[in-house]
């Protein structure tokens, strides 16, 4: 495998991250679905093994980047699991909306699961780590640096959102409102 | 609490933009760590698994 091989596979696995973070913010605000705990802690495993894939991009492919990729994906389908494991009896009744007919924590893990089976296969190439970043031009390339600079937007726009929606504290179990937004708009506004 | 993963996360691709790989390792393992610990918080009630 080419460096500029590898670089391209890791930036589409960045995107697919990108991809599912930015579907699980238009749930958020355009169908006013606003994400539990253990959904917030789905999103941060995906922008945990996204890390895994920027390093990658920026300073070439290592075993201990993917160790990072594999690691964030191994602890979001840990909360996944748990998730789906709350809600698997039947009857015990499911979370938000679903999309093709499955819940969006059932799709988290498969998703987990993919991205685990699809580095561990990419991780069979051994020419995957010989890949010399430097032989196609250093750095991520303009299609690496825009899936990470779109990344690093996505990370912080789930920061803010998050802090919105539960402040310093733990957030709700079963969130309605942006309860830290509203308390410091009840504080800031007019009297 | 639930915003440090994001901002541990969040900083660690901002020190992978600016070239410093050892400080976004660094802030990607603490942010790892808070990621479980929160996680840990959250996922105490028992889990009824009786089909």
């Amino acid at each position: 495998m080419t460096a500029r091989q590898a670089r391209t596979l890791n930036a589409l696995a960045l995107l697919g991250c990108c991809a599912v973070l930015i579907e699980a913010f238009w749930y958020q605000l355009v169908r006013g679905e606003l994400p539990c705990p253990l959904c917030l802690l789905q999103r941060a495993a995906f922008a945990a093994a996204g890390v895994g894939f920027t390093l990658n991009l920026r300073f070439g492919p290592r075993p201990s980047h993917y160790g990072i990729a594999l690691l964030g994906a191994v602890a979001g389908a840990c909360v996944a699991g748990r998730q789906v494991a709350l809600h698997v009896v039947p009857g015990t009744g499911g979370f938000g909306s679903t999309l093709f007919g499955l819940h969006f924590y059932t799709l988290a893990l498969i998703a987990f699961v993919a991205l685990i089976v699809g580095v561990s296969v990419l991780l069979l190439d051994d020419g995957v780590l010989r890949a010399d970043p430097r032989a196609d031009g250093a750095g991520a390339g303009r299609f690496g640096s825009a899936c990470l600079l779109l990344f690093l937007c996505v990370v912080l726009a789930n920061a803010v959102s998050t802090a919105a929606e539960c402040g310093a504290g733990l957030c709700a179990d079963d969130p309605t409102r942006y309860e830290a937004l509203d308390s410091w708009l009840g504080h800031a506004g007019p009297r | 609490m639930m915003v440090l993963p994001f901002v541990g996360f969040a900083g660690s691709v901002i020190a992978v933009l600016g070239g410093r790989r050892g400080v976004a390792v660094g802030l990607w393992l603490a942010a790892m760590a808070g990621t479980l610990v929160l996680f840990g918080a959250h996922a105490t009630a028992t889990l009824r698994l009786d089909f």
